[in-house]
């Protein structure tokens, strides 16, 4: 649906996208995650054609944007809310409307449908500056919406509301999703995405760090994060000593009875390991691989690679 | 036929504004007052002298053609320096870009609603100069001149102010600049022709011969004078000066004589056609500049 190659955007000495890849399959929800200043908002206003891109290309439905009439694509629903001062909603869709050549009878049936769907139709006589950030929001997401793109883009749509209104905005984009739209939001608040999109991808510093399925993503995640092994009575000694010589054990963190390593093997080594603490006689209550989150992920990837540290103290001494 | 969008939203907006119910009320008030002293101050000085100055109705046309142009001088670029830059500070301007609206059609909607605000001031006082037309003296086709002659000005400051709208991120700045440009347009070149002919009488040689042949030699501020095509100021006292020759002396000889010419025979036209493409290069510019983010704004 939405395919984006070798993107590059540089202002003055900073490159901000430096060759960013990015596919977006039809029909998903594909949330766009990166720390701040990785290039989200550039590329966002790149596709939407609010900024030119030093190179690459962008393809909507097999047109390329460069050449095609991509706002008819695209629904745009930027950080902000631009507010007209005297302007009533409907005045305000029916503006917005017109800017797609929508007018009379269509445009004014698409305004009520939409206004329904966002839940606004009782707001429909109010002025927009009037409004509360949740209903600016959500009319916002319906001005988007007014021309029926294929492509949603969102920038960090939910920044700002009350956890009860970011429910109910991301119920609207479930049901987007279920009417066949592909959308693309960006935000920091990893969690939300991970319960919320299908597909995600990780940008830092200009590039995709990690693209994938969110499924595809969370077995990553679940791999790469500790594993927590719980001992019973004396044995810590012994058990330190096997993991700080087992080839897979990159971090050893001790916090009483609990051993936290990080431990870059699959499963079967995992066994193995287990095996052979067992082996030596340590009493193990609970081995254990942390479930992994989006956030850990987001961190490992944006954050400098960990030095291979083999033993760290918390609340102990002298090991 | 398709409205602008951004004119209908403009006009829709501006229609339930009190700002523009008040301008033309104390506008009009400020003219009709004056309009009825001058006719006063004429039937008084009737009574007293037993002498009708049919010249002195006149005045009353050249002083509210006077304030007409003035207004729409000043409020012109008042109203279309915020335009662009306020969209922009508003955050809606990148909602608009996003749309089909093409960068022409925002600009164009922009300008064609100052446009129309400006010309419902002016129109609406019409009555007052309809009051100059019971003594006669000034004739349809002089008022369809001066019309003529605001339609360009309105459009040249409107351009103007629009462009430096499009140009500055900030409304403040924009208006700043639409201002000193104007300044520099009218004010500017009527300073630069006065020190050119300044200079030109200076010239001791010169001054020598005019002295020993009594005015045989003409001096005039040389090819400056072309700068005043530009000045709508200019045009209008052309026009006015055309409308009621008795009080107003020659604008362009104030400079010195001349030998007649295409450009001075037909100055009126010359000149507003120079402004006109003048307001085109302005429009353009404006419309070029609409997407970029603005002189001023960070990255």
């Amino acid at each position: 649906m939405l395919q984006i190659q070798g993107l590059k955007k540089r202002y003055g000495n900073f490159q901000v996208l430096d060759g960013l890849d990015m596919a977006v399959p039809e029909g998903s929800l594909y949330g766009f995650v990166g720390p701040n200043g990785a290039g989200k908002t550039t590329t966002i206003k790149i596709i939407v054609g609010l900024l030119k891109a030093d190179e690459g290309i962008i393809k909507f439905s097999e047109q390329v944007a460069d050449h095609g009439n991509w706002q008819e694509h695209v629904g745009y629903v930027p950080d902000f809310f631009g507010v007209y001062d005297n302007l009533k909603v409907t005045e305000y869709m029916e503006f917005f409307a017109a800017c797609y050549d929508m007018e009379g009878l269509k445009a004014r049936k698409r305004i009520m449908a939409l206004l329904e769907q966002m839940g606004l139709e009782d707001k429909k006589d109010f002025y927009v500056d009037g409004l509360s950030k949740g209903i600016q929001q959500r009319l916002c997401l319906a001005r988007a919406l007014i021309h029926d793109p294929e492509v949603l883009i969102l920038d960090e749509p939910t920044a700002g509301l009350d956890p009860r209104t970011r429910f109910e905005f991301k119920e609207i984009l479930k049901e987007l999703k279920d009417q066949g739209k592909t959308i693309v939001i960006s935000s920091h608040i990893l969690s939300e995405l991970a319960e919320l999109c299908t597909d995600v991808g990780i940008i830092d510093q200009g590039k995709m760090a990690l693209t994938g399925s969110i499924d595809e993503i969370l077995s990553q995640v679940n791999s790469s994060n500790p594993i927590v092994i719980t001992l019973l009575g004396e044995g810590r000694e012994l058990a330190l000593n096997i993991l700080k010589s087992h080839p897979y054990v990159h971090t050893i963190t001790v916090k009483g009875q609990e051993i936290i390593v990080r431990f870059t093997g699959d499963k079967q080594d995992e066994a193995v390991l287990l095996q052979q603490l067992v082996d030596a006689g340590i009493l193990i209550t609970s081995f254990t691989r942390e479930q992994g989150s989006l956030e850990s992920l987001f961190m490992q990837i944006t954050g400098k690679e960990e030095e291979r540290t083999v033993l760290k103290y918390e609340n102990e001494s002298g090991l | 036929m398709k409205m602008n969008p951004v004119y209908k939203r403009e006009m829709m907006v501006s229609a339930r504004s009190l700002r523009m119910s008040l301008i033309i009320t104390v506008f009009n008030s400020i003219l009709a007052v004056v309009a009825l002293l001058n006719m006063y101050s004429n039937v008084v000085q009737v009574r007293i002298t037993a002498d009708v100055q049919y010249g002195s109705f006149l005045d009353l046309y050249e002083f509210v053609a006077c304030v007409e142009f003035i207004m729409l001088m000043f409020i012109m670029p008042a109203i279309t320096s915020g335009t662009i830059s306020g969209e922009r500070e508003r955050q809606t301007l990148d909602l608009m870009l996003t749309t089909k609206m093409k960068s022409w059609e925002i600009v164009t909607g922009k300008l064609a609603a100052a446009f129309v605000t400006m010309f419902l001031v002016v129109i609406s006082s019409f009555p007052v100069i309809a009051m100059v037309f019971v003594y006669g003296g000034i004739t349809w086709g002089n008022v369809a001149q001066m019309m003529a002659c605001y339609v360009v000005s309105a459009l040249f400051a409107g351009s103007l102010g629009i462009c430096c709208s499009s140009l500055f991120k900030r409304s403040t700045v924009a208006t700043v600049a639409a201002y000193a440009v104007l300044a520099l347009t009218v004010a500017g070149t009527f300073a630069v022709n006065m020190f050119s002919y300044s200079m030109a009488r200076m010239d001791l040689n010169t001054a020598a011969y005019v002295m020993g042949n009594m005015g045989g030699v003409t001096v005039n501020s040389g090819g400056f004078l072309y700068t005043l095509l530009v000045n709508p100021a200019v045009t209008f006292l052309v026009i006015l000066q055309k409308n009621a020759p008795a009080s107003t002396t020659g604008i362009l000889q104030s400079y010195g004589s001349r030998e007649p010419g295409l450009v001075m025979n037909h100055w009126v036209l010359v000149s507003m056609a120079v402004q006109l493409a003048l307001s085109a290069l302005f429009f353009l510019i404006a419309v070029k500049t609409v997407r970029k983010k603005g002189i001023g704004r960070n990255a």
